[in-house]
């Protein structure tokens, strides 16, 4: 579903991500994690589309379909979702008027009917209730005034309004206390189906006690240096990324 | 003949031709107000860069205009269809002016409110004047600034609104001043007045409407008189045509805990400038200005709001924003004068400025003159241009790049326009920003 194929990437001329392969199978899930700075949510970004992140070489195949050569709205179009490590406020743009137009803006790019207002209104609320989040927050301006857990509630709500093929989770966890997470958590397995990929990147393991991943990556100095299954963040958790690092070196 | 003599010559010809036509000739004081302001034309220097108050304003490509006035003759426009420029679902009592004269056919009637007074200066003026005298030329300086004296000289026809103590209008009123197959350089000079007596309530719609390709120039002047308590909520949205001039003058005198609502949005017009002038006579006054401006290719927009505190305990708030694209520019001059004796003063300006083009200018002067030591005064500034990161933001959401851009203009113009508190009006206003912005991508 998802190819990438020796990916390097960089920013404002220095080289960020330096080769980096992944195969991602439909509805599997692949924990990335890695110290701070290896290039994780450069590659979130990456293959979201963001200005100024200059693919200098290698390839990346969705669905068979070159992506990165569309612009970030096609991306999303086609299934792409990012959930961003620091999802921006966005004065005066209602939050609810804002997802209403995403999801019309998707549907219409695929032929679908938009949604009118009762029936987004009812799909809204019924998501927001899979996060538990408060509906007071759809009618403020998007993440404007909200708490870091809110946002990143607020990201996985528009996960489950746009139910992406291939949905890309950059540090989702970071931040949350335990109730959030679990909370998190569970919107997120709701969302796991045979037709979903996801990408999880953490930090911590502890975000793969709630969800289980199919496959463990550790990212350092923009490439991919070890896979495993769980076990190696179980690993990871108990011995560090500095022996890996040193691996890599 | 030297540039500044031709632009004299056709200012000075507008005043050598005064007496011809202007109604109320017989009112002594009505005479002397229009004497004094001639004398202040013959005498005012043209507005030149060189002068503060026009150092950003380009006047001269408004003064290399000869502009004369309006034919008095509007038999024409009386059978026009209101209706064309009409909010839906929106009941007002209704001034109509078409190029500078009142339209009777178009405007409420009978059936006004006890206590509501809705005329026309020219009517008014062969008639039952003895408020008018008490009221006209007190707020408006008219011998300082030219285009005031202009005015005040060739003061002709415009709206007059009186509300009697204690009365709140159940309607918001609406001033429509159209502007239809006019003549290039033909000039309109609306000159109102509205007074509030003590406790009176009301809402006012002021809207400029304009078509054709004409280059008229409206130089429209406002009193507006709020006694003690009384409150006024007052919107202006200014859609003139893309070649006219527009000037709007507006002094506002405010008495004893009086309020003071007032919110513009300015679209249209080729040069546009809108001044505020307030005073306050005694505390408790509260006085919110707010703007909204666009301006694209071949257009200037220019606020300058005068706020003067005389008095303790009176609170001024203004806050100006701007989205300017294509090679549009503004200016903003706010200027607040605290004086020593306005202690308690509570006052607040702020400007902020969305730039869509690199060519696209705004100049910007914020200026806080404090002399009383125990106030809250700030002012601030910003011009900036879309974050690319919420436009990212909202791409990776599937929103196509304009539309992305769109709804961030929107949502910086929304603290703006949700001052308004007339739904109708409202949405107008987000509908007209929408359709400025769909033209200011096409014009990329
Ligand atoms: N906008 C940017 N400009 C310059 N360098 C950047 C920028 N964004 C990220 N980097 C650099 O790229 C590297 C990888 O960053 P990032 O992808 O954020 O790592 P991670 O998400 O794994 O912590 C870091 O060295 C960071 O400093
Ligand atoms: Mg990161």
């Amino acid at each position: 579903m998802l190819s990438i194929k020796n990916l390097q990437v960089a920013i404002e001329g220095k080289d960020i991500l330096r080769g980096l392969n992944l195969d991602i199978g439909a509805g599997e899930v692949h924990a990335i994690m890695g110290p701070n700075g290896s290039g994780k949510s450069t590659l979130s970004h990456a293959l979201a589309g963001r200005d100024g992140y200059q693919v200098t070489g290698g390839e990346v195949l969705f669905d068979g379909r070159d992506l990165l050569a569309l612009e970030p709205e096609q991306r999303a179009h086609l299934g792409v979702f990012l959930g961003m490590q620091y999802p921006v406020e966005l004065p005066g743009v209602n939050n609810m008027m804002f997802m209403r137009e995403s999801l019309n803006a998707i549907r219409r790019a695929r032929g679908e009917e938009e949604l009118d207002a009762v029936a987004f209104m009812t799909r809204v609320r019924d998501k927001a209730r899979l996060v538990d989040l408060d509906e007071k927050l759809l009618k403020r301006n998007v993440n404007a005034g909200f708490s870091g857990g809110e946002k990143k509630r607020n990201e996985i709500l528009q996960m489950a309004m746009l139910e992406p093929k291939l949905a890309i989770l950059d540090e989702t966890d970071s931040g949350l206390d335990i109730d959030a997470l679990r909370v998190i958590a569970g919107g997120v397995n709701a969302l796991r189906s045979p037709e979903r990929s996801i990408i999880l990147i953490t930090h911590y393991q502890r975000l793969l006690d709630y969800i289980e991943p199919d496959f463990v990556h550790v990212m350092v100095g923009g490439r991919i240096v070890r896979s495993g299954d769980k076990s190696l963040a179980l690993e990871l958790e108990e011995k560090g990324y500095g022996w890996i690092e040193e691996e890599a070196a | 003949m030297m540039t500044a003599d031709l632009q004299r010559s056709w200012v000075e010809q507008l005043i050598s031709d005064a007496n011809a036509g202007l109604p109320g000739q017989d009112l002594a004081w009505l005479d002397s107000a229009r004497a004094d302001a001639r004398q202040a034309v013959a005498e005012l220097p043209l507005p030149n860069r060189k002068q503060e108050s026009w150092r950003y304003s380009a006047v001269e490509s408004l003064l290399k205009n000869s502009f004369r006035p309006a034919p008095d003759d509007v038999s024409e426009l009386q059978a026009l269809d209101l209706q064309n420029w009409l909010l839906p679902a929106y009941e007002a009592y209704r001034l109509v002016f078409a190029n500078g004269h009142f339209v009777p056919q178009l405007s409420s009637g009978a059936l006004l409110p006890a206590g509501v007074t809705l005329g026309n200066l020219r009517t008014a003026l062969a008639g039952d004047s003895e408020w008018l005298a008490r009221w006209f030329g007190q707020t408006a300086n008219h011998t300082e600034h030219l285009f005031t004296a202009l005015n005040t000289a060739l003061a002709n026809d415009g709206a007059l609104i009186h509300i009697a103590a204690g009365v709140e209008v159940d309607r918001p009123i609406e001033v429509v001043y159209l502007s239809l197959g006019q003549e290039t350089a033909a000039l309109v000079q609306p000159r109102n007045l509205v007074v509030l007596e003590a406790g009176a309530k009301a809402t006012l719609v002021e809207r400029f409407i304009g078509s054709g390709e004409a280059g008229y120039f409206n130089n429209n002047l406002t009193e507006i008189a709020l006694r003690d308590g009384a409150s006024l909520a007052h919107y202006r949205v200014q859609d003139e045509s893309r070649n006219a001039w527009h000037l709007s003058s507006l002094y506002l005198a405010q008495d004893r805990d009086s309020r003071y609502l007032g919110t513009t949005l300015a679209f249209g017009a080729g040069w546009a400038r809108t001044d505020y002038n307030t005073r306050f006579s005694d505390q408790g006054a509260a006085c919110e200005l707010n703007g909204l401006y666009t301006a694209g290719d071949r257009q200037v927009t220019d606020f300058h709001v005068n706020v003067q505190h005389s008095v303790p305990g009176c609170a001024s708030r203004e806050r100006f924003k701007g989205i300017l694209f294509g090679k549009g520019r503004a200016v903003f001059d706010g200027r607040i004068l605290v004086d020593k004796q306005a202690q308690h003063t509570d006052a607040h300006l702020t400007n902020d400025n969305l730039m869509l083009t690199r060519d696209a200018e705004v100049d910007t002067k914020p200026q806080l003159e404090i002399y009383a030591d125990d106030v809250k005064c700030s002012h601030g500034t910003t011009v900036g241009q879309l974050d690319p990161e919420q436009v990212f933001y909202l791409r990776s959401r599937g929103i196509a790049v304009d539309a992305a851009r769109k709804m961030l203009c929107l949502g910086f113009a929304g603290e703006i326009i949700d001052t308004v508190e007339l739904q109708p009006l409202r949405e107008y206003a987000a509908g007209r920003l929408a359709d400025t912005l769909n033209a200011a991508v096409v014009e990329e």
